[in-house]
């Protein structure tokens, strides 16, 4: 699905990544962790495609397509997408005219026919269910006035609907209370199945306890130092990271 | 500077046989006007605003010849809206069918029956603050314009929108239309006043519009501005609320070369309240320049002023608001907001947003932000599989929305966003 070879990456010509490689299949969870500053979410820009992210040398293949100078709109219609740390408020633009306009533009790039208002909003309808949203929030405007936890689950909300082929969960953890970080945790198990992808970069074990990651990768001055299964999250989260720093 | 003496002469030679009381009144605005001349930039109020196009044009005043037949379908026509329809200053009565209880006039007629309401001592006494040289040139060769008076009690389910078309002109014309809208005591209507050019010459609009709201009236009044790109349109706005009365008002410009618009609203007594929002979208080199001054003159009246711009290419726009609160005036409630969205590098945008408060029991808010297209936000919709298009159209969509919150009829509704949207879509390019 994803394979990432020897990336050496940055923003603005100061070089964050150096010499990263992964490898994703399809039905696999990785879990990346690492300190602040040590380049995760760095790769999630660089995965998406944000301005200002650059390649600097090394290669990034998604399902066989270089996704170098390919812009972050076709790299979400090809699949990917990303539960974002910070979401972003965009006053004014209405919660479910988004997501369908997001939609369409998914199934137009599919050649298949657009959704209708009444379809989208029967679809919308079951998809709310599963992170446990009211249904007040669609006629609001894009994350405006949402708190911390209706944002995130607003970014899973989203997820569910697109049906991306690789998730990026930037952090989605963060800001979250354990009640809502379980909802989070089961809109992300019920998604997986064996043709999804996920990768979810997060500071600590928590979220992982309710995930189930397939490969946790630890992340240290943008380099993977050490990967393992669950049992490394649970020592990094006893010991640190210093002891992996060489 | 010279046309407007000529056009001035030939006019009072072609209308001697308005009264006295009138002519008098004519002569003195013009005297007033060729006194001061246009503003210039050394008059603080008008310092972004330049004037030299209508000092080296040469504009003659509309006349019979550029009476033209209305076409088939009128261009901006608000289904279920009373239209009243003016072509090149000409109004075009066969058309009009107004609802019971509304009388109408055109502006002639109505200057005969009430000399004293346009005149200068009248004004002045009202509106000190808000005549200009533009106000004055309007009042000497004041050629068109409608009054539509609504009784007292009445409430009018549709709209009556005025359009005031400019079109199938053989050279430059100007046209100085006067409107005045009077609201009786307790009636409810929605007034559309709709400027339309459709024509590739220039031509100059100067106009001026009373508007009177009765003891615990409610008005909608919508104004929109869709002149040519070619086109000076400036104009001259006075409201006056009565106790108890409600003015909601959306006023949309997206034409003109060089628009400049004065709005002066005063709350004459008690307990009213007004909604002013404005937006302009401009491209080019077009210039937008809005100043609003809202006098809180009596007690326990609320006003909210509320200015978009999205300004491209190598536009500008000014907005220069202030709220004046006067001495001895209880609880005033102001609020006062300009947000501005430059999408091109060469635009520009200057804002000053003012209070003057000579009272104690006030709540007052003021604010002003021009800014780019937010990088996060773009990238936040197309990460979401969003064109770049598609996602610039949200956010500038987004931006403008709360707008047109104050517009209560569907149609009219309806009407704004389309033009904004087409508007948006050329500003984009």
């Amino acid at each position: 699905m994803l394979e990432i070879k020897n990336l050496h990456a940055g923003v603005k010509g100061k070089a964050i990544l150096n010499g990263l490689n992964l490898k994703v299949n399809p039905g696999e969870l990785h879990a990346i962790m690492g300190r602040n500053g040590s380049g995760k979410s760095t790769l999630a820009n660089i995965i998406t495609g944000r301005d200002d992210y650059d390649i600097i040398s090394g290669k990034i293949e998604f399902n066989g397509i270089d996704l170098n100078e390919m812009a972050p709109e076709d790299r979400a219609l090809e699949g990917i997408f990303m539960s974002f740390q910070y979401p972003v408020v965009i006053p004014g633009v209405n919660n479910t005219y988004f997501l369908r306009a997001a939609l369409n533009a998914q199934l137009k790039h599919f050649g298949k026919k657009e959704i209708n208002a009444a379809d989208f909003m029967r679809l919308i309808r079951e998809k709310l269910k599963l992170v446990n949203m009211d249904e007040k929030y669609l006629s609001r405007a894009v994350n405006d006035g949402f708190s911390g936890g209706e944002k995130k689950r607003n970014e899973i909300l989203q997820m569910l609907t697109l049906e991306p082929k690789l998730s990026i969960l930037d952090e989605t953890d963060s800001g979250l209370d354990i009640d809502a970080l379980k909802i989070v945790a089961k809109g992300v198990n019920d998604f997986r199945d064996s043709t999804r992808s996920f990768i979810a970069i997060t500071h600590y074990q928590r979220l992982l306890e309710y995930m189930e990651p397939d490969f946790i990768h630890i992340l240290i001055d943008g380099k993977i130092v050490k990967s393992g299964d669950i049992s490394l999250a649970q020592e990094v989260e006893k010991k640190g990271y210093s002891w992996l720093e060489s | 500077m010279k046309y407007f003496r000529d056009e001035f002469d030939s006019f009072l030679d072609l209308n001697k046989d308005e009264n006295d009381t009138l002519i008098k009144l004519r002569k003195k605005s013009f005297e007033n006007f060729m006194e001061t001349g246009l503003p210039t930039s050394k008059w603080e109020d008008w310092q972004f605003t330049n004037f030299s196009s209508l000092n080296a044009g040469d504009f003659r005043l509309s006349s019979a010849n550029d009476v033209i037949k209305p076409p088939g379908i009128v261009p901006g026509q608000i289904p279920h809206s009373h239209l009243l329809l003016i072509i090149n200053g000409h109004y075009q009565p066969g058309l009009s069918k107004l609802p019971k209880n509304v009388t109408i006039s055109s502006g002639a007629d109505h200057y005969f029956s009430h000399p004293e309401f346009y005149s200068h001592k009248n004004m002045e006494s009202k509106w000190s603050k808000g005549l200009n040289p533009f106000y004055s040139l309007n009042t000497s060769m004041m050629n068109s314009g409608i009054c539509v008076q609504v009784e007292e009690n009445t409430v009018l389910s549709n709209p009556i929108q005025i359009i005031y078309l400019t079109t199938a002109i053989q050279n430059e014309i100007m046209n100085h239309p006067r409107f005045v809208f009077e609201l009786g005591n307790n009636s409810k209507a929605t007034f559309v006043e709709h400027y339309i050019g459709s024509t590739s010459i220039g031509y100059f609009n100067n106009c001026v519009t009373l508007v009177e709201l009765g003891q615990n009236s409610f008005m909608d009044h919508i104004r929109i501005q869709e002149e040519t790109s070619g086109s000076h349109h400036v104009a001259n706005s006075f409201y006056g609320l009565s106790q108890g009365s409600t003015l909601n008002v959306n006023n949309t410009s997206i034409g003109s070369s060089l628009y400049r618009h004065n709005i002066n609203l005063k709350f004459c007594d008690a307990n009213s309240s007004a909604n002013y929002n404005a937006l302009s979208l401009v491209d080019n080199e077009q210039h937008h320049d809005q100043r609003i001054i809202v006098e809180h003159s009596s007690d326990s009246c609320q006003s909210n002023q509320l200015f978009k711009y999205i300004l491209s290419d190598e536009s500008s726009g000014v907005f220069n608001g202030k709220v004046i609160v006067e001495e001895h005036t209880r609880q005033t409630d102001a609020n006062q907001s300009n947000k501005n969205l430059v999408l091109s590098p060469s635009a520009l945008m200057n804002a000053n947003p003012q209070l003057e408060i000579y009272a104690e029991d006030v709540k007052c808010s003021h604010g002003s932000t021009t800014g780019q297209i937010d990088p996060e936000a773009l990238f936040y919709l197309k990460s979401r599989g969003l064109s770049h298009k598609k996602s610039m159209e949200l956010i500038m969509n987004g931006f403008i929305s709360d707008i047109s919150e104050l517009v209560n009829d569907k149609h009219i509704s309806e009407y704004l966003n389309k033009i904004a949207s087409q508007q948006l879509q050329k500003i984009m390019k």
